[in-house]
């Protein structure tokens, strides 16, 4: 496949909660676009419309509540939002795959975490049971779960937050996507796990090829992950450039705010 | 918060209204019960297991006695055994389970133990077993399904009294030196009333289903009074040949039953008690 | 948990039913001898009888006796299984009730199985439509719940009787004798017995549904790329029926009462028709064994639902 163009090329996207008419807009007609392989960071506090828009780009609304998309969401030019819906379960997991913020809530709890990567491998790629098994005790293995044959019979409930969210990105990983988004993956976690979680994203990242769609709230952890900031304010991206460039010399004053908070933040995780 | 269908406020309101209609049919029965109907109950003809005519509009039963005359004055006993025998539960489980709730300590322990001793019984089963002892008669079936219903009810009360207790406008009452019954009665009571009215409702869809059933196993109110549940208990003796006579009694029984549980899912939303 | 603490909070949980049950063993006695009418002449089967015949049937029961000794003298006999003399048959109650009992166990459990089919169906589709056709299934349901069970009873033979005379309804066969009559035998029964139940399962299914639909992991799972079906069974079905099955337990109790008209109406030889029979011929040790036997049952019901909840928790809670 060739690699001429963007790999996602978003144009004009916007995301409104509500039926059509009395809409509430939280994506503002924003653009942008990621190449293979590369790495982009959203950033923004919560609220800003950045998750709204990592779902979009999948089209996964919460359960219940209707939410109304416009513009254009190309991967390798054909439009994910004009996509019927069979087509784009082939999207789903396979080519986009996704890790959430809440790694306690993200796992099935009725299913052992093995099953959990299992049936996504059996679906996507047409493995037997028993090939899918190995693939997942190789997957838990490489997001550095010890002893993952044993490991992949158990229930989430026996796994840490920090063990559970490398079965997220295990799964995630699986069907080996072109772009992994991550929405505030380490958020509820440790601080120390953070850092660990973080190391093992642009791990993969580089191990597999694919490209990474980091959102946060946090422009330290941004730092040393990305190649490309977006900042995200009220549905709208404010400032945009490379990551280098916009902690050196940001231009817009909600930027300036957001960097001066890091800090702050950084000393009253460790005192608490 | 989506959804297509009404809001749950309208919805709320227009099941309240209907279950307020059919309520207001139900009262009018049983107030107004012998000058509605156009015969006698008791008065035979020698025109027995008729169909439906422009003199009988029911028809007549085995021996040729009107049955709409019969439904309308079997549905005033009917709704008066349920409507005493829920207001006497409601009183004993207000009384029960305000003061289980509130005084809480030994008196919760030793009233909750007793109504789990009456919870575990299958309703019907104990209703019976108190009747067949007691004997049938109204005043005996009254008291059965009162203590029958106790039980929920009293729990419906205690519930919400034991978070409410702790709440600071009673605690103010209390430390201004208001007498302890009235802070009972009159801070918080009120404010655990909801759940209470909605439970009343689905109580008294309940008693409907066990006067009838009591009735229907002859259980009921000694003949010759007619009931809903020995109507249709006599109704089916004779099915083969006059099958629309089980019709009368059967819709009778539904219609009372589904006004209640018509209401209660109306207060439950006008009133917000336990959406969901 | 492990299996020390299981078996230790299965015991607590026993140890705290018993009080309950002899609570449940004193009305059950009480109910028959301190209510008025004569229990010496309901032994006696007749009212024309001398003072002195009275007073020696008295004396064979026992009833001469303070409360508390016939009480205890009756428990004791209860716990080892002695639930007395039938005034009819005058054979053992217990040899009575236990063919009885186990037909009303039957019948109670199909009830069980149609009401839990019926409604969980009906509570799923509720919560997928919501929005759309979900106020018919819930009218239905509210319908269906206004419905008496003798009612459907009746109206199920009348429509039989009318229509298909053919069918039989009222050929009761025992399992043994063929096991397959005896199961189309009870279909009917079952279903007019487990209709009114299986609305309350189906608005528990609904309302556990509609929760699980808002977890994330049901998210995660469409983010996977799952098609719906796999979703749907793997990911919103399984977890809403852990709440639903303790709801489901919980309603045998309905189940046991119900099943006395049901029994009755469709003439089944189960415990509901002999209390029924009992009351009928004032039988008072039957009826006072059938009370006991029904109670204890619906306890210790409670108590599995409970342990069941307990380990299905223990395993899905996050701590």
């Amino acid at each position: 496949m060739s690699d001429a163009g963007p790999l996602l090329q978003v144009r004009d996207l916007t995301a409104a909660f509500g039926r059509a008419g009395a809409a509430a807009p939280v994506v503002k007609g924003i653009s942008f676009d990621v190449a293979p392989g590369e790495a982009v960071g959203f950033v923004g506090e919560s609220g800003c419309g950045k998750s709204v828009t990592a779902r979009a780009i999948l089209r996964l609304a919460p359960e219940g509540a209707s939410v109304t998309l416009g513009g254009r969401v190309a991967y390798r030019g054909r439009d994910l939002l004009q996509l019927p819906a069979r087509e784009m379960e082939q999207v789903r997991g396979r080519r986009i795959a996704m890790v959430f913020q809440d790694p306690m809530a993200s796992l099935n709890p009725v299913m052992t975490v093995g099953q959990q990567i299992d049936d996504m491998l059996r679906h996507h790629q047409n493995l037997s049971r028993r090939a899918a098994r190995r693939r997942t005790v190789d997957l838990l293995g490489l997001v550095g779960i010890r002893d993952p044959a044993s490991r992949a019979d158990d229930y989430p409930h026996q796994f840490s937050g920090g063990m559970r969210q490398r079965v997220m990105i295990a799964m995630a990983v699986s069907c080996e996507p072109d772009l992994l988004i991550a929405d505030e993956p380490t958020t509820a976690l440790d601080v120390t796990v953070q850092a660990q979680i973080l190391r093992l994203l642009l791990r993969l990242r580089h191990e597999l090829g694919m490209a990474l769609m980091l959102i946060t709230h946090d422009f330290g952890v941004i730092a040393g992950m990305v190649e490309q900031v977006f900042v995200m304010h009220r549905g709208e991206i404010v400032e945009r450039g490379a990551v280098d460039a916009i902690f050196r010399d940001p231009q817009h004053p909600y930027t300036r705010a957001l960097l001066a908070a890091i800090p702050r933040i950084e000393t009253a995780r460790r005192s608490s | 918060m989506n959804d297509a269908a009404p809001r749950p406020g309208a919805r709320g309101r227009l099941l309240l209204t209907i279950g307020l209609v059919m309520l207001a049919v139900l009262v009018a029965v049983m107030v107004l019960g012998p000058s509605l109907a156009p015969y006698s109950p008791s008065r035979t003809t020698p025109d027995s297991l008729a169909g439906p005519t422009a003199q009988h509009w029911l028809g007549t039963d085995s021996i040729g006695r009107d049955l709409l005359s019969r439904l309308i004055v079997g549905g005033r006993s009917t709704l008066l055994i349920t409507f005493a025998s829920v207001a006497l539960a409601l009183c004993a489980g207000l009384v029960l389970g305000l003061a289980s709730g509130y005084l809480g300590g030994r008196v919760d322990l030793v009233v909750m133990r007793l109504l789990d001793v009456i919870f575990a019984f299958p309703v019907f089963l104990l209703a019976i077993a108190v009747v067949a002892a007691l004997g049938p008669t109204v005043p005996n079936l009254i008291l059965t399904i009162a203590i029958v219903y106790t039980p929920t009810l009293a729990r419906v009360v205690r519930a919400p009294v034991l978070s409410v207790k702790r709440w600071d406008h009673v605690e103010a009452a209390r430390s201004v030196g208001v007498r302890e019954f009235d802070i009972a009665t009159r801070h918080v009571l009120p404010l655990v009333v909801s759940p209470i009215i909605v439970q009343t409702s689905l109580t008294l869809a309940n008693t409907i289903f066990t006067v009838t059933a009591l009735s229907f196993l002859g259980l009921g109110p000694p003949p010759p009074d007619p009931n809903w549940g020995s109507m249709l208990a006599e109704a089916r003796q004779f099915m083969e040949l006059a099958p629309l006579t089980v019709i009368g009694p059967a819709i009778a029984i539904v219609f009372a039953s589904l006004t209640f549980i018509v209401l209660a899912n109306g207060l439950r939303e006008a009133l917000d008690v336990g959406s969901r | 948990m492990g299996a020390g603490t299981m078996g230790r909070m299965v015991l607590l949980r026993l140890a705290l039913t018993i009080p309950i049950l002899l609570g449940v063993s004193v009305v059950a006695f009480m109910l028959m001898r301190a209510l008025p009418g004569d229990f010496a002449q309901a032994a006696a089967g007749t009212t024309s009888i001398s003072a002195e015949a009275l007073d020696t049937i008295r004396r064979q029961l026992g009833i001469d006796r303070p409360l508390w000794e016939q009480y205890l003298a009756w428990l004791s006999g209860a716990l080892v299984g002695d639930l007395g003399r039938s005034f009819v048959t005058k054979r053992p109650v217990a040899a009575d009730l236990l063919p009885r009992f186990l037909v009303t166990a039957q019948l109670t459990a199909m009830a069980g199985v149609i009401a839990f089919v019926l409604g969980s169906a009906t509570g799923l589709a509720s919560a997928r439509l919501r929005g759309s056709a979900d106020w018919l299934v819930r009218g239905l349901n509210s319908l269906l719940l206004a419905v008496p069970n003798f009612v459907v009873a009746t109206l199920i033979v009348l429509l039989f009787g009318l229509y298909f005379p053919s069918v039989g309804i009222f050929n009761y066969t025992p399992f043994m004798q063929d096991p397959l009559a005896n199961l189309t035998s009870l279909l009917l029964p079952a279903l007019s017995l487990g209709l009114t139940v299986s609305v309350t399962i189906s608005e528990n299914t609904r309302a556990a549904v509609l929760e699980v639909s808002s977890q994330d992991y049901v998210m995660v799972a469409r983010a996977k790329g799952l098609p719906r079906r796999a979703i749907l069974l793997h990911y919103l079905v399984r977890n809403a029926l852990t709440p639903v099955i303790t709801v489901a337990g919980l309603q045998l109790a309905a189940l046991l009462g119900g099943s006395i008209l049901i029994e009755t109406i469709f003439t089944i030889p189960g415990m509901g028709q002999y209390l029924f029979d009992s009351v009928t011929t004032r039988d008072y040790p039957a009826i006072q064994a059938i009370v006991l036997v029904a109670a204890t049952v619906v306890l210790l019901m409670n108590v599995a639902v409970d342990i069941a909840y307990a380990r299905v928790d223990a395993r899905v809670s996050y701590e």
